[in-house]
């Protein structure tokens, strides 16, 4: 066994090459991975995320949808306005797709294309048959989504087809595609539960023959769609589930290249997230989500946590602006009525907000301590705390200052405050209460204990 | 101030804030082992002494000092300067 002697530091080693707070924490790899694929060892470089042009493409309008009540064409051209400054113009969010069939889906299309946005590029999603690829001609899209269910839970029992059959119409309607200069993107439904070899890999070879010899704008684009969640990113797990297995052979063995491949999940295991991050590392270049995960069922990767991890990858912004993702969370709660749960990371309302007293004293000393990076300057939250019988006087402390907008020596000590934390106490110890006290009452108590104080924040918030 | 007024007023008001008589507070005790001031109340025997003494004391120095001599000490130290 080696033996390590304690490093007695003068200064603290705070690790700022992987946590430079100013950007959210950043993942470094070593070295490669290995896969041990029909038998022999496989290598993937997880560091070449930093080079290869991954991404994140959005199917808010069309899996988000299919969990929500319908947007109105509104909402959508407001979304469709907030994700573009979002993703920035670097294109981090690069396409988002849309239903085509209601009148409404075409006329939110046609809005949103009129804004002259280039990002994100609007998609089209169909069934893989030419009724529904005719709506496509028509809206004159570049791309359009296909699905192109490859499981036999699918094929057989839902389609009544045979492989052979289900094979034969996929191709037909991408040939289809081809002919009316549109770009074929074909979601390999339910493909972590499908025969890999016995169809999936027969099947997009065929497809990359067809059109191996196009322009690249029209070669044909493969998401995987593992639609009930059930894929694996752990190192060597069995196919069908294995994702770097499915990556490894969409790129080795059907030549599609990783500009071409896309990864949509399910949050079936609670593995959404990871498995999106997984198939960037392994070699696809997009991963499809929704924002705030909203989708069929458990909903996909969510949007918002794909971006802090492009950033991490990436080790920068890439021109995303997070804020907009606070702004987009407060859309959707006020303007949507969706629910976003108060503990949800990056937007929920608590996300940063400490009700330990610990944490609280942390928080005090250094916001490093206990808040996740930047949040007040990346996402305009600045880390609170919630007052219970179990943040403390630290906890207190933290809440008057923010409220009165002290700064340095102005801030008021543990002393100043301990009052109002009797009076909290008070409200626990005497009469037994169970909730939260609310920022009602705390500002009643700032008031009452800190007139002076209370007036000048109060003139400063009404000049601003 | 003398060192003995400072003695007694830090005596007084330890015994008012716990609820105790001023001759059951003794120089070497602990404000929690043997007095009972837990967090709080540590940090509202600060406020009291701050109070009574119509000074501010840096937070960090004065919440360190764990006995009733050591307060005496500590406000000494501070009102002499």
């Amino acid at each position: 066994m080696k033996l390590y002697h304690l490093s007695d530091v003068s200064e603290p080693n705070l690790i700022k090459d992987i946590f430079p707070y100013y950007l959210p924490p950043i993942i470094k790899f070593e070295g490669n991975i290995k896969e041990t694929i029909d038998g022999k060892e496989v290598e993937f470089d997880p560091r070449s995320v930093i080079d290869r042009d991954i991404h994140i493409t959005d199917t808010t309008f069309r899996d988000g949808q299919q969990s929500l009540p319908p947007y109105s064409k509104e909402q959508m051209v407001n979304i469709f306005k907030m994700l573009s400054r979002l993703g920035g113009s670097n294109g981090v969010i690069r396409q988002t797709e849309f239903f085509l069939y209601t009148k409404k889906d075409r006329e939110a299309v046609d809005a949103c294309r009129n804004l002259g946005l280039r990002f994100p590029e609007i998609t089209g999603w169909i069934r893989a048959n030419k009724v529904d690829f005719r709506l496509v001609k028509e809206m004159g899209l570049k791309e359009t989504g296909m699905l192109t269910s490859c499981s036999d839970y699918h094929i057989f029992n839902k389609q009544k087809q045979t492989r052979r059959e289900a094979m034969e119409e996929y191709l037909s309607v991408v040939e289809a595609a081809l002919e009316a200069g549109i770009r074929a993107r074909c979601h390999l439904e339910d493909v972590t539960r499908a025969d890999v070899k016995g169809f999936v890999v027969p099947f997009v070879q065929r497809l990359e023959k067809l059109t191996e010899n196009q322009p690249e704008h029209l070669k044909v684009k493969i998401r995987l769609c593992d639609t009930m969640g059930f894929g694996m990113s752990f190192p060597n797990a069995a196919e069908p589930r294995s994702i770097p297995k499915l990556i490894w052979r969409m790129k080795e063995e059907c030549g599609i290249s990783e500009d071409r491949l896309e990864w949509h999940g399910h949050n079936d295991f609670h593995k959404v997230h990871i498995n999106g991050a997984c198939a960037w590392i392994y070699g696809v270049n997009a991963v499809n989500t929704t924002l705030f995960g909203f989708g069929e069922r458990t909903g996909n990767p969510p949007l918002e946590g794909a971006l802090i991890e492009l950033i991490s990858l990436k080790e920068e912004l890439m021109g995303v602006d997070l804020a907009v993702m606070t702004q987009l969370a407060e859309y959707y709660q006020k303007e949507i009525d969706a629910a976003i749960p108060f503990n949800y990371p990056f937007v929920g309302r608590d996300f940063n907000t400490t009700r330990a007293g610990i944490h609280a004293e942390g928080l005090r000393r250094d916001e490093e301590i206990y808040n996740i990076f930047d949040t007040a300057k990346l996402l305009n939250r600045p880390p609170k705390v919630a007052i219970t019988d179990k943040s403390g006087t630290d906890g207190v402390a933290i809440w008057v200052n923010d409220f009165l907008g002290l700064k340095g020596e102005e801030r008021l000590t543990l002393m100043k405050v301990a009052k109002i934390q009797r009076w909290v106490m008070d409200q626990y110890e005497k009469e037994e209460r169970l909730t939260a006290i609310s920022n009602k009452e705390l500002e009643d108590q700032v008031k009452l204990h800190f007139p002076d104080l209370y007036k000048r924040a109060n003139n400063r918030e009404s000049n601003l | 101030m003398e060192g003995e007024e400072i003695g007694k007023r830090i005596i007084s008001v330890t015994a008012r804030e716990l609820g105790k008589k001023p001759e059951q507070i003794k120089y070497e005790h602990h404000f929690a082992n043997d007095l009972g001031a837990d967090s709080l109340k540590s940090i509202e025997l600060v406020a009291a002494f701050e109070e009574e003494f119509d000074i501010d004391v840096n937070e960090e120095e004065a919440l360190k000092v764990r006995t009733v001599g050591g307060a005496i000490d500590f406000f000494k130290k501070l009102l002499s300067n």
